[in-house]
């Protein structure tokens, strides 16, 4: 597990060295993850230390988005007098994105698979 | 009155130190798992979005200010940029089951995508949201951790953006099965994928317990389309503000 943990931190200190020197415009964790990738890629596989880190990870995800989602007291009452548009915004773009990419995917793929349900 | 004097001095010392924000960001996250488990994992009952309240709710009531909060909660934050670096694996994984099917993907990814935002930032302009809110409508539809990222660098709220993503999660984990089976959508690939950029993190965990290609399709889908709206919105956003 430190072993992989080891290798995570490696490729996001990489990804924030490359966002402060060359590529600001990018978070450094998004650039630590592609580098990971290519690293993946060209070694054409991952390591179990590896897999057991990045499952844990995604296993709790949400997690760790609770310290900064807190921060919704702070914007209450914004939140309360915009609540509608707020709303709709959210519900309709869901709607609209799932529908988009599900209608461009199906009428593009060469022969509609059979395989659900 | 000696006791309650004692009591004070423990919680003085408790609030002070990270122990008390980690404790209850903690706690609140596994009450949140438990109800959500008995629930029979319906979305509604969303273990981030309980636990959000949760954790408010407390720090409102004990007057603890959010910088007091968030500077003991930072250590959990801090691990946000590693589980996005992590995004790496089901990514890697994803796209050895590609089998030719790279096209109409990245198609669908590019459609999606730019519909998420154009929907959401006009919807919230024309019901009249001031732009702070449509600002953090941009990055909204990209898994959270990225989301934020790219919040930070467009210069809005990280918090609002989180919040608008964690949502649009739990609605899209609700919707995706409706619009889908409107749609008629039959290829667990197909809706997967479509379920991981709508609906991101909390969709995708979803479309993993309803089949494992669906999800395999769904985290490939939420992590491309992180990468790339990491540039992208960037871009659009200084091109319409």
């Amino acid at each position: 597990m430190i072993s992989g943990l080891v290798q995570i931190l490696l490729f996001q200190s990489l990804g924030e060295l490359v966002s402060k020197f060359a590529l600001p415009t990018l978070p450094g964790p998004v650039i630590g993850l592609v580098l990971l990738i290519i690293w993946l890629v060209l070694r054409k596989g991952i390591n179990p230390e590896l897999a057991l880190v990045a499952d844990g990870f995604s296993q709790y995800l949400g997690l760790l988005f609770v310290p900064a989602a807190v921060g919704v007291v702070l914007f209450l009452p914004q939140l309360k007098a915009n609540a509608l548009a707020i709303i709709s915004a959210l519900v309709g773009s869901v709607i609209l994105t799932i529908a988009t990419s599900a209608i461009v995917v199906r009428f593009l793929s060469p022969k509609p698979t059979e395989t659900g349900q | 009155m000696n006791e309650k004097h004692s009591i004070v001095e423990i919680w003085v010392y408790l609030s002070g130190s990270p122990l008390f924000a980690l404790f209850i960001t903690l706690a609140a996250y596994q009450v949140g798992l438990s109800i959500y488990k008995a629930a029979k994992q319906n979305p509604l009952a969303n273990p981030v979005a309980i636990a959000i309240i949760l954790v408010a709710s407390i720090i409102q009531f004990v007057e603890m200010p959010y910088s007091t909060y968030f500077e003991g909660a930072q250590f959990i934050h801090f691990l946000l940029g590693s589980a996005t670096v992590s995004l790496a694996i089901p990514i890697y994984r994803g796209l050895s089951s590609l089998k030719g099917r790279s096209f109409p993907l990245l198609a669908s990814l590019i459609a999606g995508g730019l519909v998420s935002i154009i929907g959401a930032v006009n919807i919230a302009k024309l019901l009249g949201a001031d732009s702070s809110i449509t600002g953090a409508m941009y990055p909204k539809s990209v898994t959270a951790p990225i989301a934020m990222g790219i919040a930070e660098r467009i210069g809005v709220s990280p918090t609002l953006t989180a919040i608008f993503a964690v949502t649009t999660g739990i609605l899209g984990a609700i919707l995706a099965p409706f619009i889908l089976n409107a749609l008629g959508m039959k290829a667990w690939w197909q809706r997967g994928f479509a379920i991981g950029i709508g609906a991101h993190g909390i969709g995708t965990s979803r479309a993993f317990s309803i089949h494992p290609e669906a999800g395999t399709y769904a985290s490939l889908a939420m992590g491309m389309n992180g990468v790339i709206s990491a540039v992208a919105i960037p871009i659009l956003y200084h091109l319409f503000n």
